[in-house]
């Protein structure tokens, strides 16, 4: 009989890998919300700084174009931070980011001289990807991981890489990552690091017309404020970037995760109706063989 | 009274303080400043240090770790990169870290990044003053 006991333990193998893939969805989804909630909790400080920046760079006005971290430079090389995730089983959320890069590379001749771009990394896959292809790879963050990523953590990232810039190493950094869009979108962006562009630093009308009038009181000086407040900005990009990126990530491995459960089930399914169908033509053909040999026997 | 303030303590992690009051009095970094309802609108850059304010008519505090103030519309919003209620800083904690901090500062001076080894200090000695272990 061709393979009712292999059907029977295909149906079983089957199973198991649903339990397992049901099991690393829910811890998915789990995580996801812990990453949403606190993208969420760090809306408030970022909205706060970013407003500051903004407000107190129309303060400034054409004086900011002089500060280290907004002037563009010549010379130096160029640093890219490529976000992608330390473990599998997440769809093609890293293929997608690092397609993005290539699509990238492949714009321009500058994009692809490999001596000219120094490569920062969080995440293994995005190492793996990288240093098989012989790119430079300048610094891994892995401590602490993304996974466990603090406002801090991504703190002293930020400061790895303005470090860099201001010793004249970069001329320009860029970030890669994953926006987080929707539950079923994650699109690859890049974040334009340093030098800062003075343009995006918008405050809203009002206030900052207000503050550029001189109708409120800067404690010590605009200046002061001013240089003690790039640096948290830049924080909070940074933290935003990562934030999402794992949020990204969790989205699309709960995805994925869902997508195997839902096609283990059918395959399931399928593999029973097959199994059911031999069984009972085994029933009938052996019926057959009891009522023709009694028959014969009459 | 005339008029109330609404203090509002953001840091990354969370609003740690979202409630009215009457004063406020927050460490500048050009020492410290006090704040009273309709206050002018003002920005300031705040230093580590402990922020005090007034609560159902008593004296609360907590500790901030620098950043930033505005004060607009009766609203005083503090962003810092921390900010612990009394209650949530752990005394033990900023015990060994001020101990720890104050031998780097007496040991051999070549090794030690005095600038961090103060901030660290004065860090840990603010959260033992916020917490009321120390007066």
């Amino acid at each position: 009989m061709a393979g009712i006991r292999e059907l029977r333990g295909r149906i079983k193998s089957v199973g198991n890998i649903k339990q397992i893939t049901r099991a690393m969805e829910m811890v998915a989804t789990t995580k996801l919300r812990k990453f949403q909630d606190r993208a969420v909790a760090s809306r408030p400080y970022a909205e706060e700084i970013t407003g500051l920046v903004g407000r107190l760079a129309a303060v400034l006005g054409d004086e900011i174009a002089d500060k280290p971290l907004f002037m563009p430079r010549e010379g130096g090389k160029r640093a890219v931070l490529v976000v992608t995730s330390d473990r599998g089983l997440c769809g093609s959320y890293n293929s997608n980011l690092l397609r993005a890069l290539e699509a990238w590379r492949s714009e321009d001749e500058s994009h692809r001289d490999v001596d000219a771009i120094d490569y920062f990394v969080y995440g293994r896959k995005g190492f793996s990807y990288l240093s098989r292809r012989g790119h430079n790879i300048a610094g891994v963050f892995d401590n602490p991981e993304l996974e466990k990523i603090d406002y801090r953590g991504a703190a002293r990232t930020a400061q790895t890489l303005v470090d860099g810039f201001l010793d004249g190493t970069y001329s320009r950094v860029q970030i890669l990552y994953s926006a987080f869009e929707s539950m079923a979108r994650y699109v690859p962006t890049w974040i334009d690091f340093l030098p800062i562009q003075a343009s995006s630093l918008v405050g809203d009308e009002d206030s900052s017309g207000a503050m550029a009038g001189g109708d409120v009181i800067l404690e010590p000086d605009a200046e002061a404020i001013f240089d003690r407040l790039v640096p948290r900005y830049l924080e909070t990009r940074m933290y935003n970037a990562l934030v999402e990126a794992l949020t990204s990530e969790y989205a699309s491995r709960r995805m994925s995760m869902k997508n195997a459960t839902d096609a283990a089930g059918d395959m399931q399914n399928e593999l029973q109706s097959i199994y059911n169908r031999k069984r009972q033509e085994g029933i009938t053909k052996d019926l057959l063989d009891i009522v023709g040999g009694a028959e014969a026997l009459r | 009274m005339a008029g109330a303030l609404t203090l509002r303590v953001i840091t990354p992690d969370r609003i740690v303080l979202d409630q009215t009051t009457h004063s406020i009095r927050v460490p500048a970094t050009d020492g410290l400043m006090g704040i009273l309802p309709r206050h002018a609108h003002m920005v300031a850059a705040l230093d580590v240090g402990v922020l005090t304010y007034e609560k159902d008519g008593k004296e609360a505090c907590l500790f901030v770790s620098g950043g930033f103030l505005e004060v607009r519309d009766g609203t005083v919003r503090v962003v810092s990169e921390a900010g612990e209620l009394p209650e949530e800083i752990d005394t033990e904690r900023a015990k060994a870290a001020e101990e720890r901090a104050r031998k780097r500062l007496h040991g051999p001076r070549a090794q030690v990044d005095v600038v961090r080894a103060e901030l660290a200090l004065r860090r840990a000695a603010y959260r033992l003053t916020a917490a009321g272990a120390r007066r």
